[in-house]
């Protein structure tokens, strides 16, 4: 049953996940230059660095998606205005 | 508080209110995880994936637990005495509504041009 590509419904899920799980890395990164208070910073360094490991994690078994691509440097279509 | 948002009255107490707004937002993500990581592992197949997700699942969870004590010891959250809670509810939602109202953003900030070539290429 280990099949090496993913069903089609866990990796549409796994679109998600990778998604949420990349604004999530995005958000707390970006919100540390923004609290005030220094607890509030650390837990928030501590997840960053916890999201990194998983985004890397997930971004690994996203490649068995049936739907799989190369990935270019840079969006293929850059939106200039 | 004012609309005028250069009046200094406005930034009284602003840190505290700022605090509570970024660590309900980190709350709510990370309730919103593990709930998305809970539907995900109920929809996937393959061990190495659920493997994966349950253990994110796990990780989740505890990190909603930190948020969560975190914010009740700073009074950020009040779970036992929900009339405190009221209270902050309502007073974040005036205050979003009166950053709402102002008139933050006036300028032209399309930057985009600046953005489509390196320093040398003219």
């Amino acid at each position: 049953m280990n099949h090496q590509t993913l069903a089609a419904h866990e990796a549409v899920d796994l679109h998600e996940i990778v998604n949420f799980k990349t604004l999530c890395l995005a958000k707390s990164k970006l919100m540390q230059g923004l609290v005030f208070d220094e607890d509030l910073k650390k837990l928030m360094q501590k997840d960053v660095e916890q999201s990194i490991q998983s985004l890397k994690e997930l971004q690994v078994i996203y490649q068995r998606a049936p739907f799989k691509a190369s990935v270019p440097q840079s969006r293929p279509i850059p939106t200039i205005n | 508080m004012n609309n005028d948002y250069l009046d200094p009255i406005n930034a009284l107490n602003m840190p505290e209110l700022a605090d509570t707004t970024f660590a309900m937002d980190f709350l709510l993500r990370t309730k919103e995880g593990v709930r998305n990581l809970a539907v995900a592992l109920t929809e996937s197949s393959s061990p190495a994936v659920r493997a994966l997700l349950r253990e994110q699942l796990m990780q989740g969870i505890a990190l909603h637990q930190e948020i969560t004590e975190l914010m009740i010891r700073k009074k950020w959250f009040h779970p036992y005495e929900l009339r405190e809670q009221y209270q902050l509810d309502q007073l974040s939602a005036n205050n979003a509504i009166k950053i709402g109202q102002m008139d933050l953003f006036p300028d032209d900030t399309n930057r985009k041009g600046m953005f489509d070539r390196t320093p040398d290429e003219h």
